[in-house]
């Protein structure tokens, strides 16, 4: 049988699931009909504790299932294999978001839902510029917001908010009780995570907006909808007196196997006023600080190319945002 | 009363295939259906050591196994044909001693459900020996490299080479000369509806029934007898609705083969295979990778001289069985390279090779590099003398009054309209305006300073092609490329209630036959669309014809044969009518599905007491008239035959990410009269919208080995409605060839004329930067890279 020796490839195999760029994945794709899933079980519990029972007690044989967008094509596909699903849909306590300064949103609120509310994207301004970059409509009607974080594709752009607000994420089990992981440790790899097997991502908590931030996020994709080639977003804060950086953030999507915060471009920016040729600088140091890959949209010295030209776009939409 | 030709009909296919009701091959569960799965090969190029197949075979709800060589007592090897000099390999449907392109089909599992076959596929062990593989056209024609077809002693699989006039003496008098290779990739159809078929091989009468998709019904039964050694009165071919095609589905895949021979193995029980959306990618049957290096003369006015042309086409690894469409495509775009331009002298040598690729088909105006290749050397030759591009066309146009005349490979020019269609182009597309703004949105380019806040100037393009296509082509087009159809024929029946059934050997797959060819039978008879019904796809009924639809052929030769069997059918009304009202035939007309006597209102029959009284009563009809009322009519096309274009796109290029964004898209056409606006531009748009994508997100993706890397959509990109603008669509208002069936094809011109047209208008906007287009995919990386902006990486 085929394989590979490349560690992610090794990992994405245990996880079932392939990476484009190496070639024995690639093989693996076309090496038989797909159309319908592998076997397996399925569990719809409703409750939290009866899914971690489930999580316990099938480790890494279970897979949850939310929202479904990327899970079910990889299922059809025979990407992904499964022994059982645990489709946590049906649990409501999952379903809610709480708004009291900081922000709180249950695993399986569905992104439309934040799209929609104009509480929340007043509460949280980069969550609403970045959601509607997902996808299209119908697949954010389902598609939820624990999940995205959870599948950690580099290519989406919640993990890349979360890292941006410097979120946290609020794993639990039946054994180990309730963590939070930061953000910054919570996308480990190429759809790898911190959360272990027995794990469930309950909530993800983000830090209250400060006065005085803006945010910009800003993609290229090849078609409207499709993942992007690279994306971008931006937070910036200013002095409401002096006009100076007081925060400066900025992360990308697509240009490696995790979300990627540029923080030394960052940091350029920090005390500074935000002109135009600061913010050009700062783009010049958050390409090169950059090592994508090329596949069959786009070369490498594009996408990091790309990564220039978004960053002097999100920051100065961030900046107008703030001011 | 009404007439339904020339309107806008609503279609008649769309109730059912819009409500859910269409019959396509996955609609359709005939009891004891058996689900076909295939293994296939992950390998570009590999010897085959072994297939283990027990573990399948034992897994439950599996009814069989296959390998290539389990299939071989029911099925023979595929016979492929083609001109003389075509390397003609011979192969079984299931690949045995090696594999020769990713998704090679290896093994073949039957089974109770699609899920519990693509379970014990997964249990077929098949060891693989890697060879080099062959992704490209220069490793092909490598001199020392691997060979695909061990038993040929190259890969090269067809060459042929004409010359026309004098392009040596025109080389030596012209004043300027350029040089240059065009590169056109590899594409694939991406029809909704994937491939499949419902086999059934009935013992008890040795008789076979394929229920497929697929353009034309009688070729598939010739190959598929052949393949079962039946007789091919004892195969069926039934085809349903078809949901897409464009050319994929011209000829019988290997696939399609291999279930025919299971279903002829397991006796009585029909077997089912629908080709799922990544074998549909990589192994459905790709298009278009074609290369052509141009020597072009010409002189200081812009005239082209002479012409020298080298093109190589990549085959993929297997000819399709029933056409030789690798060879064909050279030979339709060596006979129609000069279109209606002034191009007497040139030379063409075609050679198709084999690659490690999935197989060459078929694809919307199959011969369209021609006008590719040819476009891109006329913006070439207004570039270097400092000329517009569309005054340059219309110095090598031919002249107005030239017509008839013949194209240098001998195919009658008539009814030609080019130029009128560019002048109509001009006002209505507003070039002038265009320019006007992308000279002052450069000039503010210009001056704009980097860091400057503000609009730096927009880079905006213009491209304008002008083409002819064959649709279907004057009379002596098809000896010119060596395939001469005979004529179109139709038959007619009034059924008994006063309806009409009209067969035609057409097959459509979209086009909205059921719909044009009731328009043109209800005004020929004079009743209401709802009192004709359109019956086609069936070989059991189908007037015989090898062809089936394709080719831009059915505007004209399925309505010609259409109107003179309605028309034949109308004539033996009149003529009962007349003896049993007493009056003259050629003074009764049929109006609203009533047949009277003209000027006598009172003495008026309705067509289904004519037909009741024909089929019934026969001791009513005319002495010694056959009861009934059928009729059969042959057309020949006319002179003429050609549909032309000119196609303006406006495009605009962000200079910081590449990105290509079509602003608009105008189209002057002269395809005749037309039977249905809203079809024929539903047909015009989907070409231009298949031509865009081509050229800014379309690529069958292969390694140089012949690694595949497109085979879902998320790497084969296909235009979206957000992609493609709206397109305004024009019509010549002179229509000079005046015949009574003056319907011209508008199927293929769309892809025809988009990559040229796109790819024109991307080279304008980037000619500050001096970029020169010479391959037609140009996604953002590409476009950057054309600017300078980031090096080169492939």
């Amino acid at each position: 049988m085929l394989s590979c020796a490349d560690d992610n490839c090794k990992r994405l195999r245990r996880r079932g699931v392939r990476e484009l760029s190496c070639r024995a994945q690639l093989r693996r794709a076309c090496k038989a009909a797909a159309m319908k899933p592998p076997p397996f079980a399925y569990d719809a519990p409703e409750t939290i504790d009866e899914a971690l029972g489930l999580l316990d007690e099938h480790g890494d044989e279970a897979k949850v299932l939310a929202g479904g967008q990327s899970l079910i094509p990889l299922l059809s596909m025979r990407l992904a294999r499964p022994a059982r699903l645990v489709d946590i849909a049906r649990i409501a306590e999952l379903g809610q978001i709480f708004l009291n300064g900081s922000t709180r949103i249950g695993a399986t609120v569905r992104q439309c839902a934040v799209e929609r509310s104009a509480e929340l994207r007043t509460a949280n301004p980069l969550l609403g510029k970045a959601i509607p970059f997902i996808g299209h409509g119908p697949i954010r009607n389902r598609g939820t917001i624990g999940g995205s974080v959870a599948h950690a594709d580099p290519a989406a752009e919640l993990p890349a908010v979360m890292l941006l607000l410097e979120a946290e994420m609020v794993l639990r089990s039946a054994s180990g009780g309730e963590r939070t992981v930061p953000a910054a440790e919570f996308f480990e790899g190429f759809l790898t995570t911190a959360a272990q097997p027995q794990e469930l991502l309950v909530e993800l908590r983000l830090p209250a907006w400060l006065p005085g931030t803006g945010a910009g996020f800003q993609e290229i994709a090849r078609r409207h909808g499709d993942f992007a080639i690279v994306g971008a977003g931006a937070v910036v804060q200013l002095d409401p007196g002096t006009g100076l950086v007081t925060d400066s953030r900025l992360a990308f999507t697509g240009v490696a196997g995790t979300p990627v915060r540029a923080t030394e471009a960052e940091r350029m920016l920090v005390g500074h006023e935000p002109t135009i040729a600061a913010i050009a600088e700062m783009a010049a140091v958050a390409r090169a600080g950059l090592e994508p890959s090329g596949d069959v949209h786009a070369s490498a010295a594009y996408r990091r190319h790309i990564a220039g030209v978004l960053t002097e776009r999100v920051v100065k939409e961030a900046v107008d945002a703030a001011r | 009363m009404q007439r339904f030709t020339g309107t806008r009909v609503t279609r008649v296919e769309d109730p059912r295939i819009l409500t859910g009701g269409g019959n396509y091959i996955d609609d359709r569960n005939p009891p004891g259906l058996g689900h076909a799965a295939f293994v296939r090969s992950p390998f570009a190029h590999a010897r085959v050591h072994s297939i283990d197949t027990t573990a399948a075979r034992a897994h439950p709800g599996v009814i069989a196994v296959f390998t290539g060589a389990e299939l071989g007592p029911h099925i023979a090897p595929i016979v492929t044909q083609g001109p003389p000099g075509m390397s003609c390999p011979r192969f079984t449907c299931l690949a045995t001693d090696k594999v020769r392109m990713v998704g090679d089909p290896v093994a073949l599992v039957i089974a109770e459900s699609r899920a519990v076959a693509e379970d014990a596929c997964e249990l077929v062990e098949v060891e693989y020996e890697e060879l080099a593989g062959i992704g490209s056209i220069e490793r092909a024609l490598a001199p020392d490299g691997p060979r695909i077809w061990d038993d040929l002693d190259s890969n090269v699989l067809y060459e042929e080479a004409a010359t026309y006039g004098d392009p040596d003496a025109a080389f030596a008098a012209a004043a300027h000369t350029i040089n240059e290779t065009f590169v056109q990739h590899r594409i694939t159809n991406c029809p909704m509806e994937t491939r499949g078929v419902i086999a059934t091989y009935e013992p008890g009468r040795n008789h076979f029934t394929y229920m497929g998709t697929l353009q034309g019904t009688q070729m598939a039964r010739f190959v598929i007898s052949t393949a079962l050694s039946l007789p091919a009165t004892n195969v069926d071919v039934v085809l349903g609705d078809v949901g897409g095609s464009f050319g994929q589905k011209s000829s019988i895949g290997h696939e399609e083969l291999a279930v025919c021979g299971a279903a002829k193995a397991l006796a009585g029980r029909p077997i089912k295979w629908i080709e799922d959306r990544t074998e549909n990618l990589s192994v459905g049957g790709q298009a278009r990778e074609e290369t052509v290096t141009a020597q072009v003369a010409f002189d200081a006015d812009g005239r082209i001289r002479g012409l020298r042309l080298d093109m190589v086409l990549a085959g993929g690894a297997y000819p399709i069985a029933s056409a030789p469409i690798t060879t064909l495509v050279g030979t339709l775009a060596r006979v129609l390279v000069p279109g209606a331009y002034d191009i007497a002298d040139y030379s063409f040598r075609h050679r198709a090779v084999f690659t490690n690729k999935a197989p060459y088909v078929a694809y919307r105006g199959p011969w369209a590099i021609e006008t590719w290749v040819r476009e891109r050397v006329l913006d070439r030759i207004a570039r270097e003398l400092g000329l517009d591009p569309v005054e340059v066309r219309r110095r090598n146009l031919l002249a107005a009054d030239a017509f008839p005349c013949k194209l240098p490979a001998g195919p009658t020019l008539a009814g030609i309209t080019l130029r009128a269609a560019l002048d109509k182009a001009e006002r209505v597309a507003d070039w002038a305006g265009f320019r006007a703004e992308q000279a002052s949105e450069r000039a503010r380019r210009a001056v704009a300073q980097p860091g400057q806040p503000g609009q730096p100037g927009r880079v905006l393009g213009l491209g304008v092609v002008s083409f002819i296509e064959p649709a279907p082509g004057p009379p002596d087009y098809g000896p010119s490329i060596g395939f001469t159809l005979p004529p179109e024929r139709a038959t007619a029946r009034l059924e008994v209630d006063g309806t009409l059934s009209v067969y035609t050997s057409q097959a459509p797959h979209g086009q909205g036959h059921e719909t044009t060819l009731a328009q043109l039978a209800a005004d020929e008879l004079g009743v209401s669309m709802s009192a004709v019904r359109v019956i086609h796809s069936d070989s059991r009924t189908a007037p015989f014809s090898m062809m089936g639809t394709g080719g831009s052929r059915s505007a004209t030769v399925a309505s010609g044969s259409v109107i003179g069997v309605a028309r034949a059918v109308r004539d033996q009304v009149a003529e009962i009518v007349a003896h049993m009202l007493e009056a003259n035939p050629t003074d009764i007309e049929v109006v609203d599905g009533v047949a009277r006597v003209k000027g006598s209102p009172d003495k008026a029959m309705p067509l289904a007491q004519v037909a009741m009284t024909a089929w019934l009563a026969p001791q009513y009809l005319p002495p010694g008239r056959n009861p009934g009322i059928e009729a059969t009519f042959d057309f020949r096309a006319g002179d003429g035959g050609w549909t032309q274009s000119v196609h303006s796109c406006f495009v605009e290029v962000d200079p910081e990410t590449g990105v290509v964004k079509v602003l608009r898209y105008v189209v002057v056409e002269d395809c005749g009269d037309v039977i249905n606006p809203a079809i024929v531009e539903g047909q015009i748009r989907g070409g231009i919208a298949q031509g865009i994508g081509e050229v800014l997100y379309e690529h069958s993706a292969y390694d140089d080995d012949g690694t595949f890397k497109a085979g879902t959509f998320m790497d084969y990109l296909i235009p979206s409605s957000m992609e493609i603008p709206s397109i305004e669509i024009h019509h010549v208002d002179a229509t000079v060839v005046t015949q009574e069936v003056n319907f011209r094809g508008v199927g293929e011109g769309g892809a025809i004329g988009a990559p040229a047209a796109v790819c024109s208008a991307v080279e304008d906007a980037l000619s500050p930067w001096n970029a020169k287009v010479v391959e037609q995919y140009l996604p953002p990386s590409r476009v950057l890279e054309l600017m300078g902006v980031i090096p080169v990486e492939r």
